[in-house]
């Protein structure tokens, strides 16, 4: 009794974890009502509900089916199907089918992790950086061009790739960072603009120059050669598409903690953040400081990059990275979710990833567009930055840790 | 000379002055219009311009006959002009008009490629330059963009960052065009604009003014979130319900008489309701904001909210009022979009909001520098889109860069000279 007493205490205290746990909630109820407010069979049902006794329990039994087979699916195809997952145990087959949705999750929350600690580390430093998705979409250019136009053994030319993905991201976010410490040009604006300079920088490498593939009139790039590609973790006989991508994506996790905890850049980045003031004060070089925050974040959001073309497409076609948010902004949701913290972090990346991955499968399979979860995702992160609000409908008591902080006041400074 | 002290100070942090820079960055593009477009083109290639404007349905202007042009001296002129430009710069040492400068140049500049591509004999396959048809297309995406500066001053000028115009424009366009797919009114459209676009702002206030939440953050959230929901509701509802996505486009409201002026005609009076009501919202707004107490109150709590609450000005009224406002003007735009665009394409705003914004600090807060930036920032959008028609040895993909390379050149040239309100993005409590 008394234990269920010291979870409801808390539950109630409002942790950071039960606001994101709660904002989950929360953004869940948001898809929900999205999905009834726009699929014609629910509405369907509800405009009868009024015209005979029974209606009122179709229209909502209706509602239900609809949400929950969305819902549904959308942790089938991210987590495991019970049903399939209980005939590879008995029967000891089929464990690829079984483990597909998991590998899928994985796959894709590998470059969300590094991107999302990318864009962490400006914040922390209380930078801003949004342009993670065109410093990526360098580092994915860079990569495939050393991948697929220079010949070397593998044991030097993977390194050189990732190499060369973190170099193009470098370069991407050295224009935010020295024009702001330059030039005062406020982070925000270049970034944004950037990525779609990226964009067409992309295109203009896939369809005008050495990197397009041979014979091709599409913006299509060469296949990156097996010596350079991240293998599969279970080999390619095993179909799942998870790969040692996860190994760098632990790599950047370890580097992070220890350049935001252990390193003097890292207090420096801290510290700036928290008090751009009191930093220059204590004798911090702020313009320095400001700099290395942004070429250490576009390395990383390079290597982001790179390492899921490396690891799970290959080539890069004009799709690349592009979709409805493009991994930049999600990787941004995923910072704010993991209140910029490493480890926070692979949390979020984790439960976005599966939110994506799961999202396509019910697009197959209810035809409700894996559009939702981006909309999912951003109604979380609006609740988990608002941490009051969460509070005042869940009816929490105190908030026990500060609010996300505020990261950039204005155009100022 | 008076200024020395303070230039050699400047200096000392700074190892190369900026307006000298900007001064010698203006005379390099000066000198390269001449020696690398002017000088070599040869004494043979001519440059026609022409003025009848494409869409003649309402009447065309007086005529007016070609200008042909000899190509090299006219871009040595130009470059000569631009130069002129620089050595201003350098010379008087301006620093505050430096980037209007700037926004000459670029024009002169855009104007010189223009020759330079069109020229004949030449690589270009349309032989002639139709300055009305540019302009008119270039007031298509300048009247959009000017929506979301007026948005952006709305907002920011009582302390609140609208980085979420570019949200509002994609719910004002997608409403807009639903609802005048289903009922072909475009006043009902406009109308569910202003009320998607006010609701939009309304969620930027309440999370921004009551829950104090970084604006930056939430605005790009609400991008996000709307850039997902338009995506979705594009495939869910328009892809099976074609009726509601039928592009049917505004139709111009010529202004009699005045639309028979060559250039200036169809450029300005040869418009949807949408343009006249843009140009409307500039005079009001700019007169609202500096000429009315309504004005000088928002000013006051951008400036110093708490100065203005101890007037006994609401703060959090004022804040709510003007991003409600600010959301809605963005939504009309959002309209505004669906009415020249036709149909719905979900990722057609490419950035507009954002480069509505840059134009916005541009303009230093101001509707009319604003509206000044937006001309810039319109212009070379229409031309990056369209130069390639002309056959410029540039890939049409480096043409699409340039607005966005534009906004951060200007982002990164201007600052140090303008200053936003001092509030602007700062959280108010009353504690």
């Amino acid at each position: 009794m008394s234990r269920v007493r010291s979870l409801w205490d808390r539950y109630r205290s409002a942790s950071p974890v039960t606001i994101a746990l709660l904002a989950l909630v929360l953004g869940l109820v948001v898809g929900a009502v999205i999905i009834i407010a726009t699929t014609p069979a629910v509405l369907n049902a509800w405009r009868g509900a009024f015209h005979s006794w029974g209606a009122p329990g179709h229209a909502l039994k209706v509602t239900v089916d609809n949400v929950g087979a969305a819902y549904r699916s959308i942790f089938t195809g991210s987590i495991v199907d019970p049903p399939q997952f209980w005939h590879s145990v008995t029967t000891g087959r089929d464990w690829t089918a079984s483990l597909t949705p998991l590998s899928e999750t994985l796959t894709y929350a590998i470059p969300l992790v590094i991107a999302s600690i990318a864009v962490g580390i400006t914040f922390q430093t209380g930078l801003f950086n949004i342009g993670a998705n065109g410093q990526a979409i360098l580092g994915g250019v860079a990569g495939v061009a050393v991948a697929t136009l220079v010949h070397l053994p593998t044991v030097v030319h993977l390194p050189l790739t990732l190499l060369a993905g973190i170099a193009g991201g470098v370069v991407g976010g050295a224009i935010p960072g020295l024009l702001k410490a330059y030039t005062g040009a406020h982070e925000v604006i270049v970034t944004l603009m950037f990525n779609y300079v990226a964009s067409y920088f992309m295109l203009f490498c896939l369809l005008s120059t050495p990197l397009q593939l041979p014979n091709q009139t599409n913006a299509i790039s060469r296949t990156m050669p097996g010596g350079t590609q991240l293998a599969p973790l279970f080999g390619t006989a095993s179909g799942l598409r998870v790969n040692y991508g996860i190994v760098v994506a632990l790599a950047a996790t370890v580097f992070a903690l220890w350049l935001l905890d252990r390193s003097s850049i890292g207090f420096e980045f801290r510290v700036t953040g928290a008090n751009p003031h009191a930093a220059r004060a204590s004798g911090i070089n702020a313009r320095r400081t400001l700099v290395t925050s942004f070429l250490i974040s576009g390395g990383l959001a390079g290597l982001a990059g790179v390492t899921w073309v490396a690891g799970t497409t290959h080539y890069i076609d004009q799709n690349f990275l592009q979709g409805s948010a493009g991994i930049g902004f999600t990787a941004i949701t995923v910072a704010l979710l993991g209140r910029n913290r490493p480890i926070g972090i692979v949390w979020g990346s984790l439960l976005f990833a599966a939110l994506e991955v799961g999202g396509s499968n019910m697009q197959a399979n209810t035809g409700i567009p894996y559009d939702l979860a981006t909309v999912i995702q951003s109604a979380i992160v609006i609740f988990v930055a608002t941490p009051v609000l969460v509070k005042e409908i869940f009816r929490l008591r105190a908030l026990r840790a500060g609010s996300v902080k505020v990261a950039t006041a204005g155009w100022g400074s | 000379m008076t200024a020395l002290a303070s230039d050699t100070r400047a200096k000392v942090r700074q190892p190369l002055g900026r307006t000298q820079a900007i001064g010698w960055f203006v005379v390099v593009v000066g000198l390269f219009t001449v020696f690398g477009m002017g000088v070599g083109t040869g004494t043979a290639p001519r440059s026609t311009l022409t003025f009848t404007p494409i869409d003649v349905s309402h009447g065309a202007p007086w005529p007016l006959g070609n200008l042909t042009l000899p190509t090299e001296w006219t871009l040595v002129l130009l470059g000569a002009v631009i130069i002129a430009l620089g050595a201003e710069v350098l010379v008087r040492c301006l620093t505050k008009g430096a980037m209007v400068r700037v926004g000459l140049m670029a024009i002169v500049f855009l104007l010189a490629v223009l020759v330079w591509a069109s020229r004949q004999p030449g690589p270009s396959q349309v032989p002639f330059i139709n300055l009305t048809a540019i302009l008119v297309g270039s007031a298509a995406i300048t009247m959009i963009l000017i929506y979301g500066s007026l948005s952006g001053i709305l907002c920011e000028r009582a302390g609140v960052v609208n980085i979420a115009i570019e949200g509002q424009f994609l719910g004002g366009y997608l409403v807009g065009e639903m609802i005048d797919s289903a009922t072909n009114n475009w006043l009902l459209a406009t109308l569910g604009g202003v009320v998607i676009g006010a609701l939009m702002g309304w969620l930027l206030a309440f999370l921004a003014i009551r829950y104090l939440s970084d604006q930056i953050i939430v605005g790009v959230v609400i991008v996000t979130m709307f850039t997902g929901l338009a995506s979705y509701f594009n495939s869910w509802v328009l892809t099976p319900y074609p009726n509601l996505n039928n592009g049917n486009i505004a139709a111009n409201l010529a202004i009699p008489g005045l639309m028979k002026i060559p250039i200036i005609g169809p450029t300005f009076f040869d418009e949807t309701g949408y343009f006249y009501l843009m140009m409307v919202l500039v005079g009001l707004v700019s007169f609202g904001l500096f000429k009315t107490r309504w004005g000088l109150r928002v000013r006051a709590v951008g400036e110093h909210p708490q100065a203005a609450a101890s007037v006994g000005i609401s703060v959090e009224r004022t804040r709510y009022v003007n991003v409600v406002l600010g959301g809605a003007v963005a939504g009309v735009g959002g309209v505004a979009f669906a009415a020249i665009q036709g149909q719905f394409t979900p990722s057609i705003t490419s950035g507009f909001g954002y480069i509505a914004l840059a134009a916005m600090i541009f303009g230093r807060w101001r509707p009319s520098g604003a509206v000044a930036a937006c001309t810039l920032f319109g212009v070379s959008a229409y031309l990056a889109y369209n130069l390639q028609s002309y056959q410029v040895p540039i890939s049409t993909e480096i043409l699409l860069m340039f607005p966005y390379l534009i906004t951060i050149a200007v982002s990164a040239g201007l600052v140090g000279r303008v200053r936003p309100p001092a509030a602007d993005g700062i959280p108010y409590s009353r504690e």
